[in-house]
């Protein structure tokens, strides 16, 4: 069954060029290489993909994957 | 009914180079932090006592020239930085150009100003008021950025640009084609100067201080710039009856490349059809895009011939886009 979590992952790998060998749960967005514009780009993608409106701030450079996972279910992201 | 033809272009920076390097020697960022997030290497700031209106003044008379006239029958300035709050700054550029006497005026629509201007000058000639129109816009952003602050004062530049506009034929090289404009003032916030204006003085108080500085929310800009420019620009593609395979060039307001790079991939324009001169100049808000078209033409990434798509994101918020077939016009 696919999750969230695999699906951001996915969404990390295809669209913003992260190395999947690098996503871990406990990967901030930082140590992923993803600065606060980058993750304005990563909110856009999540509504296109999900149809889910996440706001500008809503994701740091501090997420971890983990932690993001939990902001998008929170904001009714489903699989 | 006449259209608006381009038969000019121009343009003009202050000599003096800031690089990231400068910038790092005295606030807290580095060459890389300011690179990786804008694509910017350096700006052009303007000295001590140099105007908005003198930047003007240089680029429109190398648009006049390119050209080949010295008479205009308008001059609409846009810019965010007038030389005083009152009057506006075209009229003394048109006297100081040689041409007294004619209309001229001021477009506040921040960086995308140009074009507004530029619709206006298209209404102008096409009402038939003004046979030719000098569209200038021109910035000293450097005299309203907050000394300390890091983030505006690595994405701004200061620069002028301009181009000549005359009365001619939709089917000419050089015609521009459909307009889209729009705005938003609910977010007009954003992107301000929040002191100076009737709003804080009315209160008989006088402004906070830093109030007299421009600030602007990044990632909000950054996210309905992409959206609003991508948009605006389908909207005028689809009216002037191209396709996106049909455009050799795109000339965006050069904000921010990582901006513009998401705004072709939106479109579907390969990276390599994207004018940029950023990385020389910076954000010059309402002379970027004249600026980048001067550069483009000058180092032949521009040709006559070419179908150019511009579009811009600004303050208000504010965006518009238009599009045109490159005419044979070179930079004096």
């Amino acid at each position: 069954m696919t999750t969230v979590y695999e699906r951001l992952s996915d969404l990390l790998v295809t669209k913003f060029g992260v190395s999947a060998t690098e996503i871990e749960p406990d990967a901030t967005f930082e140590e992923l290489e993803l600065d606060s514009l980058a993750l304005v780009e990563v909110a856009m993608a999540v509504q296109e993909e999900f149809g889910v409106d996440i706001g500008d701030s809503e994701l740091t450079p501090k997420h971890t994957m983990t932690s993001a996972v939990e902001v998008l279910t929170a904001n009714g992201v489903s699989v | 009914m006449p259209d608006a033809v381009l038969a000019g272009v121009g343009a003009w920076t202050p000599p003096r180079i800031v690089t990231n390097d400068d910038l790092a020697a005295y606030l807290d960022t580095s060459d890389e932090w300011i690179y990786s997030r804008t694509g910017i290497r350096q700006r052009r700031i303007a000295d001590p006592g140099v105007a908005t209106s003198d930047l003007a003044v240089e680029a429109g008379a190398r648009a006049l020239k390119s050209a080949e006239i010295d008479h205009v029958d308008a001059v609409i300035l846009a810019t965010t930085t007038p030389d005083r709050p009152c009057p506006a700054t075209a009229p003394d550029v048109a006297s100081r150009l040689g041409v007294t006497g004619i209309a001229a005026f001021d477009v506040a629509a921040v960086c995308s100003g140009f074009l507004y201007a530029l619709a206006a000058a298209a209404g102008l000639i096409a009402t038939e008021v003004a046979g030719t129109v000098l569209v200038i816009g021109a910035e000293t952003y450097s005299t309203i950025l907050n000394p300390t602050d890091r983030t505006t004062r690595a994405l701004f530049g200061d620069g002028a640009g301009a181009v000549v506009l005359r009365a001619g034929r939709a089917d000419e090289p050089g015609a521009l084609g459909p307009f889209d404009l729009g705005s938003d003032g609910r977010y007009a916030e954003l992107i301000s100067i929040p002191g100076g204006g009737s709003r804080q003085r009315s209160t008989g108080r006088p402004a906070p201080d830093g109030d007299q500085y421009f600030v602007m929310q990044g990632q909000p800009v950054f996210r309905h710039a992409i959206v609003r420019m991508a948009e605006s620009a389908l909207a005028v593609i689809d009216r002037a009856g191209w396709r996106v395979d049909d455009i050799d060039r795109f000339v965006a307001h050069q904000a921010n490349r990582r901006i513009l790079v998401r705004v072709a991939r939106r479109l579907g324009i390969p990276e390599e059809r994207c004018v940029m001169n950023l990385e020389r100049v910076a954000n010059t808000a309402a002379a970027s895009i004249p600026l980048a078209l001067a550069d483009a033409v000058a180092d032949g990434r521009l040709r006559p011939g070419h179908r150019v798509l511009l579009t811009a994101f600004g303050g208000g918020f504010t965006w518009g886009a238009t599009t045109v077939r490159w005419p044979d016009i070179t930079p004096a």
